[in-house]
């Protein structure tokens, strides 16, 4: 049987995704990406609406998006594997260049996604790629704080390697 | 997922209540555009227009929503009834947006 995920997003059919969180209008994907659950982050719309990082310009276009997670400490990068000691996210966009989603990485290379006022799930990142979200488009990463479980599970295993 | 046919969302039935016109388009809205961010694309679909349409007919059902559970009818509201009881710095609190308007329906009178 083909779930509405699948109807939406094709490249899930077959591949082994999760939900991990129910419906919830209070936060969305780049809401979720930047480890917010309670507000709707968007670079357009009323800011008595919609929440955007004050100072960052209010439009969609990726440039507003990577300036936004500049703020958190991110910063742009070019391989979407997994690296020791850091966190990423991955942006897409469609074939404007207008961005319409972000999914953040876990420790174990998989992706999580807010898929806008639907559930959580988790997935492989390219898998959400297609009509509804277009392709990825930018990736950026940050270091996990010093500290982090997964950050010194990642040095514990640099320094077994 | 189909998509809805723009003369299929305003087929009102002769015996069709507010609400099953309200709860029909609610559906058609979030079949269309519940997995989507952009606040433009969300506000703009026919049938959150159509909503919007419905004016003061609706609101008793949207706080009915939100007493449930946040819900972006937050965003439908301010349209509807010209007030922003939203507190300055909560934009995009969607849970503290549904309060503040329930608040703002208890002081208008509405039951839900």
């Amino acid at each position: 049987m083909v779930t509405r995920f699948e109807d939406l997003f094709p490249g899930l059919r077959g591949s082994p995704y999760q939900v991990t969180a129910p419906p919830d209008p209070s936060y969305n994907c780049l809401a979720w990406a930047a480890g917010v659950t309670d507000a709707w982050w968007w670079p357009s719309g009323d800011p008595q609406q919609v929440y955007w990082p004050s100072g960052v310009p209010r439009e969609e276009t990726l440039g507003a998006v990577a300036a936004a997670f500049a703020t958190l400490g991110y910063a742009t990068c070019k391989h979407e594997g997994v690296e020791i000691g850091y966190e990423k996210i991955a942006f897409f966009a469609n074939a404007a260049g207008v961005p319409t989603h972000a999914a953040r990485q876990s420790s174990k290379g998989r992706w999580s996604s807010k898929l806008g006022q639907l559930e959580r799930i988790e997935h492989a990142l390219r898998d959400l790629e297609g009509a509804a979200y277009g392709v990825v488009a930018l990736l950026m990463k940050r270091p996990l704080p010093i500290g982090s479980e997964t950050a010194e599970r990642g040095r514990t295993i640099a320094r077994l390697a | 997922m189909a998509s809805v046919p723009l003369n299929q969302l305003s087929a009102t039935s002769p015996t069709e209540t507010i609400e099953q016109r309200f709860r029909r388009l609610e559906a058609a809205w979030i079949s269309e555009t519940g997995h989507l961010s952009s606040h433009e694309a969300i506000v703009n679909h026919p049938a959150f227009r159509e909503i919007i349409s419905m004016r003061d007919a609706v609101i008793p059902f949207m706080l009915q929503d939100l007493a449930e559970r946040p819900r972006l009818w937050v965003w439908a509201l301010p349209e509807i009834t010209r007030a922003d009881p939203v507190s300055p710095g909560d934009g995009g609190k969607v849970a503290k947006m549904s309060e503040a308007w329930l608040r703002w329906g208890r002081e208008h009178g509405y039951q839900w």
